[in-house]
């Protein structure tokens, strides 16, 4: 008797299965191959012109190494940063632990260029803060930021939120028993975090640090801020050399070092899945949360540690910018002549275009979290428990078009989508729509990890419980599987949301009248010289994302630890 | 009988002035007109609103972004098919002389140059220069020595001091570089005593302007307009126009060849160099390539500013070796 309902389940698989390599294969496939094209045949003339005078130019190499000692470099401080604070915040008694985890996502909303003009001003010879103290340095020294050194701190504070965030969507999942277990045993409580709680969090740790290494390989505004002053040149600043080089074959030269970047980011993804084969990290979940180790006399020093760096990395920076932003031209210094109110009123009544960014970088932003967590969750299904080949190859590129300076993509973009899509006949270029396609394709990999991540840490049984008990995939999905990485998949879901809401490489060559995004704007004033509009504007974005990461706490029955300010 | 032809003749004139008027409102361009530029993004919707008044008809799309990333989008364009752009109006004559090169640009043989410099347009009447963005000093008002010269900013009491745009990210700044390097009393030399100064070369005007003002670099390299008008609103810098001249640049205007609306096009060229594209173009703080459009509040009349020559089929040439070369001289 041909059995009907294993027919029927099988199908739905097989065609959720192709229907997710479809959608990969569209989002990060499609675009690379297109720009491939472009670097070994432009206009359809195959030609290795471009190929070898990338490769055998010396500043090439020389560029590659420079970005491979930034990225590690960088992905390293954001470990140590973002690991500890999240082991602290998650697993010991400190109080006001909400409000640590505030301090330690915002970062992650500020523009890397508004951070990087911060912290020049601050350590630079104009420094309010070391005059008062009677520290700044005499006019004509040269900033300490200018430097290899001053990239990697800057990225790695930068990108801290990425280990921190999915570390502690991990860490929610540490079951109560094995501390108590490890306690009773006799370990010391360091002990019980070197052996029992790091060994079990490696999943979350490896992809946060994978997304942090992926991340600092692509970032164009630190270095484009440190490096050009510094002479010291990483790939991303190269691409935008020779973009702004005159004369023919720029396209394919960009393509060629693009291929460079999206090589060294595969080789990093490839050592992570080394780091995490044939390894166990599954917890049976849905027991109590740890009991949070006593720091007893430890607390205050722990928690003055812990507030001189929000103060550090996230107070800093802000209160630079707010200043900036008060005054009426950029370099008075703030008090009660040259303060105004002025920045404000123009970004807010006066320029209609910020009004609008506003409206669609939120739009986009949330569409693309949204959207990403629907197709990761899934995706992340088959590429976990199923181990299927086919996903497990193509997800290997999920992470290329974000480890891409932002101008790649939106290049590989416009040669994909300027003519009409065939078929439909319809046209995405100069929409909205094209900068959406370029989200979802760029950010998957920042929503994808984390939920693979989740699902390397949880139990399959209750899944195979209820497929014995006759629900098929689609619904054990949305009943067994969903809730129980939702703290991964929400984690995901904010990172996208606060990195597309600044979002400025890739819009920078796709908006249109109408389809702005703050990036832009933001963009526009700095690049005018009008920082003072610009700080207005980047201290309204802080602002708008702290009232809606504040109003989550208003919702009611989102399962525990979704939101990582709330316990 | 001399008395009664008058008002004939007025009334004549008069009619002939409805037939002018009528001709041309049948010809009056309309549709939809595509702008990408790379002026400031309050310059540019100036511009275009003020286009829009003249030519009510026209539809006008504007995409502005930085010059590097406004040629990343006609590039990827051109190569994937068409540009979707008719205008350009981008910071210097060096890009469009290489759009030029390589056969996108449409000539408007009728443009109307009369009593424009024949320097700030191109020959064959491709593109057409808007207005002079000339090339000084900046200082922060709290420096204790102000260079008079281009050669001053080499002494060593500027040590340390001295902020510049980068000739590798900037195309304007590279033609700064391909003119000055050209000049016997600067030279390379000139750039390798800068080095020597420890000038950094910053991504932008925007980075020298924010560096100056905030007194994070005291001296600047930097654009006329910048600096005056951060001074107008209160910033603490001055602008000096250096002994040796100031090289300039002039946002030139110019239709693509691929344009589908060459009407409107011709139009925006005809409204930029006409004498109210001028006169905004001064009211916008930019000194005007038609000398009798009149001069920025900042420049007092009758000023002289001593420019130096370009040739501009030059930069381009040279461009490539030059900016190896300036790679070479200050580290990469």
């Amino acid at each position: 008797m041909p059995d009907i309902a294993g027919f029927r389940e099988r199908a739905e698989e097989y065609s959720l299965l192709w229907a997710l390599v479809l959608v990969v294969g569209v989002l990060s496939l499609l675009p690379l191959a297109r720009l491939l094209i472009e670097g070994v045949a432009p206009n359809g003339q195959p030609s290795t012109a471009a190929l070898s005078s990338v490769l055998s130019s010396p500043t090439t190499w020389i560029a590659a190494q420079h970005s491979l000692a930034t990225a590690l470099g960088g992905t390293v401080l954001a470990m140590v940063i973002g690991g500890s604070v999240a082991l602290l915040v998650s697993l010991t008694d400190i109080r006001g632990r909400n409000a640590f985890v505030f301090c330690f996502v915002i970062p992650l909303m500020l523009a890397p260029q508004v951070v990087a003009l911060a912290w020049l001003q601050l350590l630079g010879p104009s420094s309010t803060l070391l005059k008062m103290i009677g520290l700044a340095p005499p006019l004509g020294t040269r900033n300490p930021l200018y430097s290899p050194g001053g990239i990697i701190l800057l990225l790695g504070i930068q990108y801290a939120p990425l280990v921190f965030l999915t570390l502690r969507a991990g860490l929610r999942t540490l079951p109560q028993e094995l501390i108590e277990a490890g306690l009773a045993g006799g370990a010391k409580p360091l002990r019980v975090v070197r052996t029992i709680v790091l060994p079990l969090m490696t999943p979350p740790l490896v992809a946060g640090i994978a997304l942090c290494f992926v991340s600092c390989l692509g970032n164009f505004g630190i270095p484009a801020f440190l490096g050009i002053p510094g002479n010291y040149l990483v790939l991303p600043t190269l691409i935008y050399q020779r973009l702004a080089g005159l004369g023919p074959g720029v396209l394919s030269e960009v393509a060629v070092l693009s291929m460079l970047v999206g090589f060294i980011a595969v080789l990093g993804i490839l050592l992570q899945d080394v780091m995490l084969r044939r390894r166990d990290f599954r917890i049976t979940t849905t027991s109590n949360a740890a009991r949070p180790f006593e720091l007893q006399r430890w607390r205050f020093g722990v928690e003055a540690v812990l507030w001189i760096l929000s103060v550090v990395i996230l107070v800093l920076p802000i209160v630079a910018l707010v200043c900036t932003s008060l005054v009426s031209a950029a370099g008075l210094p703030l008090n009660s002549t040259t303060a105004t109110l002025e920045n404000y009123a123009f970004v807010l009544f006066e320029h209609d275009a910020a009004r609008r960014a506003f409206r669609n970088s939120f739009g986009l932003a949330t569409t693309a979290a949204v959207v990403i967590v629907l197709i990761a969750v899934p995706l992340a299904y088959f590429l976990v428990w199923r181990r299927s080949r086919v996903l497990r190859l193509i997800s290997l590129v999920t992470e290329l078009p974000y480890a891409l300076p932002g101008v790649v993509l939106a290049i590989s973009a416009i040669l994909l989508f300027l003519k009409p899509l065939p078929l439909v006949r319809m046209s995405l270029y100069n929409t909205v729509w094209i900068i959406l396609f370029c989200y979802l394709a760029r950010f998957l990999a920042l929503g994808l990890r984390p939920v693979v991540s989740g699902y390397h840490q949880l139990d399959r049984t209750l899944e195979e419980a209820s497929q014995i008990a006759g629900a098929r995939l689609l619904r054990r999905i949305r009943t067994i599987i969903l809730p129980l990485v939702a703290p991964a998949a929400a984690a995901g879901a904010l990172l996208i949301f606060l990195t597309a809401f600044n979002e400025l490489t890739v819009s920078a060559l796709l908006w249109s009248s109408g389809a702005e995004t703050l990036g832009v704007v933001l963009f526009s004033f700095q690049q005018g010289g009008d920082s003072t509009y610009a700080a207005a504007l980047a201290t309204l974005t802080v602002v708008v994302s702290i009232a809606l990461m504040l109003s989550t706490l208003l919702v009611r029955g989102l399962p525990r630890g979704v939101l990582p300010w709330r316990d | 009988m001399k008395v009664a032809s008058r008002p004939r003749l007025i009334l004549a004139a008069g009619l002939a002035a409805i037939v002018v008027a009528a001709t041309a409102g049948a010809q009056a361009p309309g549709g939809k007109l595509v702008l990408y530029t790379s002026q400031p993004e309050r310059d540019a919707s100036q511009t275009v609103a003020a286009f829009k008044r003249v030519y009510p008809a026209v539809e006008v799309e504007v995409f502005r972004s930085g010059t590097s990333e406004v040629m990343a989008k006609l590039a990827a364009e051109f190569s994937g098919g068409a540009s979707k752009a008719d205008v350009l109006l981008l910071a210097d004559a060096a890009t469009m002389e290489s759009l030029k090169k390589d056969g996108r640009l449409l000539a408007y043989p009728d443009a109307k140059v009369a009593g424009l410099d024949s320097d700030t347009y191109d020959a064959d009447r491709t593109y057409f220069g808007s207005k002079l963005i000339t090339t000084g000093i900046a200082v922060n008002t709290s420096a204790k020595s102000r260079p008079t010269s281009w050669a001053d900013l080499a002494r060593p009491e500027y040590k340390g001091q001295i902020a510049m745009p980068s000739p590798l990210y900037s195309g304007a700044a590279a033609i700064m570089l391909g003119t000055m390097t050209t000049r016997p009393d600067l030279g390379w030399a000139y750039f390798e005593k800068l080095k020597a100064a420890d000038a950094v070369a910053v991504r932008g005007n925007g980075a020298v302007l924010t560096a100056v003002a905030n007194g994070e670099k005291a001296y600047g390299v930097l654009v006329d307009f910048m600096a005056f008008n951060a001074k107008a609103k209160g910033s603490p810098i001055d602008f000096i126009f250096p002994a040796e001249g100031t090289p300039a640049v002039t946002e030139p205007v110019a239709i693509l060849k691929t344009t589908q609306n060459a009407p409107a096009a011709r139009a925006f060229v005809d409204f930029i160099l006409s004498d109210e594209g001028q006169k905004l173009a001064v009211s916008m703080g930019y000194i005007p390539a038609r000398a009798s459009a009149g001069s920025p509040a900042w420049l007092p009349p009758g000023t002289k500013i001593k420019l130096m020559n370009t040739d501009i089929a030059k930069v381009v040439q040279s461009n490539s070796a030059n900016l190896k070369r300036f790679a070479d001289i200050f580290g990469n």
